[in-house]
């Protein structure tokens, strides 16, 4: 569904992702993991329109979606949760949510699918998101993300300033939509959650792909355990 | 007493809307344009010479504030496009002077072709009793006027699809982007909509004083200080800030005088920007 | 036009990177600068020194070229927008003018009243932003409304100020100061004083602290530069040269009004011309007010025209030129002279 070839990309011309090639096949969960700084954030950014590509291509569905701002990639069914979030802190969750579905109007039968996901967000439709705790703003960054009905749903660091309970109830969250057919790419710093939801997986460090492989693969390999499994 | 206070609200209307124009300008991407008088009185000019040539009222304020409108689409079409490249305080200081550059132009212009030319409409029929202070109709008319506007905007802004949008580009513009919101399609429509809603105050001004030409930078001026105490960016805060200001203006006026009337008003923004230059209900700075 | 534009204009690389060689050549440069343009632009009158209204335009015009040194060293070399040079020129003027005819101190003794009443308000300008962290767009805000406020100030106060008709300066007016030729070389006398006292703080360590605190304040700060005092120098020492000019205005002239030292009379040319000839240069102000002056003339009969042409080169100014002609007219001559030179191995 998703090919990136040899995708470059960085920061006032000096690039941090080196030629980085993924795929992402329809209903995967494909994940990539790696170190701060390793560059998974500037990848999934470039990959998405939020940071200009350097060199290399993406393609989705077929299509490139190379130099297409991200606003126009969202509209094509990609749906990005960045690691900041990015909400609307003066708006409720509603009405995060409703925005979610732009240009659309809010589909109620979406709605109701993501409070099924979050039974949290509905308790508090009303209230406005900048006041809402980490968990929970990570779960409307996610619902608001699926208000546009994506085909493909990619997500960096969902853990990040979550508490261990809260970050494996995030993971089960996303294995039930997993289930439901979403098409996953995710980056994480917390491996062993991770590795546990995903097919296959990628590992980046210092702006290129070391590995790559089966999600099980890798979780026996021993440079991978040593290095984000904290295994001797 | 009562009197003053009336005077007061409806300038305070008027000071309200004047401000909105500007402040959604600036929510949008950190924008100050100063042309913003010049557009007021382009759409005075354009309904003066309109209805001096025969048009009726309706059709010719209908032009001025279509005129207006396109005004404020072409300032973003042309001046704005190096503007938005820079970030931060370059971003404001660039627009802030490309936008003096336009006021200069075009008022220099207007006064040039049409130096004692002066919008007035005249709303006839008797002065009503309100709490037993005898207004004008113009005066009337125009609060109706700017308080319906001022409801639309309010309900453009919490319910509709687009309005939303725009509310979302204000608080977190990536977030917006990443909803599918194109911001450049919003900066669009926000400076229309700003074009509009200026022409639509010097309309509505000129139903109780005529509005000059050589009014263009006084304007200006005027809708910068209540949207620096109102807050640059926020709506509500401009609303307020004109209202307070409207009465602060009609009392010091009535009680004082007309200049110290404006010093009092420009040391009410200096005062803002000192001690909380947040303004009213604008975002932490 | 960005904070990188001021400092790429204003060469910040060259003088105390230099050798001591270097360092005496560029103050040869400067000065020499100084003492060329001294020399032709004393000369002028030789040939409009017959017309009184030209060598009213040509005082004009000197005038205009120390606002814009003031604004020179306090936007150029400090990033402080102040919007107030007109209403800072217009206290030294009102201030010296009421001082001199209303409370019969002599005129000189007035000016210098004028003047430090204008550095402390200028000063202030600063110690205010500084107090209150202010951005250079707040600061250009609240200079602005006391700009504004100043002038309905004047107009306002018609019993002190005279209101919109101005007032008539008597003092000083049997000396030489309102004569045909001598006010013209008072004033480029001033000029010259002016740009002499600018190459001078620049290549002390004064300005070395300006430069170092344009490049990156807060590197400033931490390397112990107290910012706050330097901005505060750059605001009353710019406050000063405004308000002594405006003074000295008052008094050659005759008549002050509030319309000679409003934002939109003095302070937008007075953009326009630094931007035009470059922020943070020497020569600059002068270069820029000489165009002014000159083009103000031609389009003398239209003066209605002159509101158009002064927005249309803002914007073009700010748009394809923002560092000015001089760095231009620079790199050219630089040029020049290294193809000149013999070279060195």
């Amino acid at each position: 569904m998703l090919e990136v070839s040899s995708l470059c990309a960085g920061y006032d011309s000096k690039d941090v992702v080196l030629g980085v090639s993924v795929a992402v096949g329809e209903g995967e969960v494909v994940a990539i993991i790696g170190s701060n700084g390793a560059g998974k954030t500037t990848f999934l950014r470039a990959v998405c329109g939020l940071l200009p590509v350097s060199g290399g291509g993406v393609e989705y569905e077929g299509r490139s979606i190379t130099d297409m701002a991200v606003h126009e990639v969202a509209r094509v069914g990609i749906s990005f949760v960045p690691a900041e979030r990015h909400l609307f802190p003066e708006m409720s969750v509603a009405e995060n949510l409703a925005l979610g579905a732009f240009p659309r109007r809010p589909d109620p039968s979406q709605l109701s699918l993501v409070f099924e996901l979050f039974p949290r967000l509905e308790e508090r439709r009303r209230q406005a998101a900048g006041t809402m705790s980490g968990g929970e703003q990570q779960m409307l960054a996610v619902g608001r993300a699926l208000m546009s009905r994506p085909r493909l749903l990619i997500l960096d660091e969902p853990t990040t300033g979550l508490a261990p309970k809260l970050a494996t109830e995030a993971y089960e969250s996303l294995a039930a939509l997993r289930t439901q057919g979403m098409t996953i790419l995710v980056a994480e710093q917390q491996v062993p959650l991770v590795l546990d939801l995903a097919d296959r997986a990628y590992v980046l460090e210092n702006g290129s792909i070391q590995m790559e492989g089966q999600a099980a693969e890798l979780r026996d390999n021993p440079t991978v355990q040593r290095a984000y499994l904290g295994v001797a | 007493m009562t009197a003053v206070v009336l005077d007061g609200i409806v300038l305070g209307l008027q000071f309200g809307l004047l401000g909105v124009g500007l402040t959604i300008v600036y929510g949008m991407g950190g924008v100050l344009n100063l042309a913003y008088g010049s557009m007021a009185v382009v759409t005075a000019t354009v309904v003066s010479i309109t209805m001096r040539s025969g048009w009726p009222a309706g059709p010719a304020v209908l032009l001025g504030i279509v005129t207006a409108a396109g005004f404020g689409l072409l300032l973003n079409l042309t001046i704005m496009k190096p503007v938005y490249r820079r970030r931060g305080e370059d971003r404001v200081l660039l627009s802030l002077l490309l936008t003096i550059g336009v006021a200069f132009i075009v008022d220099g212009f207007l006064v040039w072709r049409y130096p004692i030319e002066a919008l007035s409409l005249s709303v006839g029929g008797d002065p009503v009793l309100i709490l037993g202070v005898p207004m004008r109709t113009g005066s009337l008319l125009a609060s109706a006027i700017t308080i319906l506007a001022g409801g639309a905007l309010i309900l453009f802004f919490r319910a509709t699809t687009t309005g939303k949008a725009v509310r979302s580009v204000i608080q977190d513009e990536i977030g917006a982007r990443l909803c599918g919101v194109n911001p450049a399609a919003v900066r669009r429509l926000i400076f229309t909509l700003s074009g509009a809603l200026v022409g639509l105050v010097a309309v509505t001004q000129s139903m109780t004083s005529p509005v000059p030409i050589s009014a263009g930078f006084e304007i200006t001026i005027l809708a910068l200080l209540v949207t620096v105490v109102g807050g640059l960016g926020s709506i509500r805060g401009a609303f307020l800030a004109g209202l307070i200001l409207g009465m602060v203006n009609a009392m010091s006026s009535f009680y004082i005088g007309a200049y110290v009337t404006t010093i009092i008003l420009l040391i009410a923004a200096a005062l803002t920007i000192l001690l909380r230059p947040s303004g009213l209900f604008g975002e932490r700075t | 036009m960005t904070t990188d534009d001021i400092n790429i204009a204003s060469g910040t690389s060259g003088v105390l990177r230099g050798s001591g060689r270097d360092r005496r050549a560029s103050y040869l440069a400067a000065f020499g600068a100084v003492a060329v343009t001294a020399f032709v632009l004393a000369l002028l009158p030789i040939w409009i020194g017959d017309s009184r209204t030209l060598m009213g335009v040509a005082v004009a015009g000197l005038l205009f070229a120390c606002y814009a040194i003031a604004f020179n060293l306090i936007f150029g070399s400090t990033e402080q927008l102040f919007l107030a040079v007109g209403a800072l020129a217009g206290i030294g003027a009102y201030t010296s003018a009421i001082a001199s005819d209303r409370l019969g101190i002599p005129f000189p003794l007035a000016m210098m009243l004028a003047t430090g009443l204008a550095m402390l308000i200028g000063g202030g300008f600063s110690w205010i932003a500084v107090r209150r962290s202010l951005g250079i767009i707040f600061t250009g805000i609240v200079t602005l409304t006391f700009s504004l406020a100043f002038d309905n100030l004047l107009l306002g106060q018609r019993g002190l100020t005279g209101g919109e008709t101005g007032i008539v300066v008597d003092a000083g007016s049997d000396t030489f100061l309102r004569q045909q030729i001598p006010p013209y070389y008072v004033f480029l006398g001033l000029v010259i004083v002016y740009l002499v006292g600018y190459v001078l703080l620049h290549r002390s360590h004064i300005g070395w602290a300006f430069r170092t605190l344009r490049d990156d304040g807060v590197a400033a700060e931490l390397a112990g530069v107290d910012v706050a005092r330097y901005r505060i120098y750059a605001g009353a020492i710019g406050g000063g040269m405004l308000g002594f000019a405006g003074a000295l205005w008052a008094h050659v002239e005759g008549f002050i009004s509030p319309s000679t030292f409003t934002f939109v009379h003095v302070d937008v040319p007075v953009v326009v011309m630094l931007v035009f000839g470059g922020i943070g240069t020497l020569m600059g102000p002068v270069v820029g007010s000489a165009v002014f002056t000159f083009l103000g003339e031609i389009l003398a009969s239209f003066s209605q025209m002159r509101l158009i042409v002064e927005g249309a080169l803002l914007i073009a100014l700010f748009l394809l030129l923002p560092h000015g002609v001089v760095p231009v007219l620079r790199s050219g001559a630089s040029g020049l002279w290294r193809r000149l030179r013999p070279s060195r191995s």
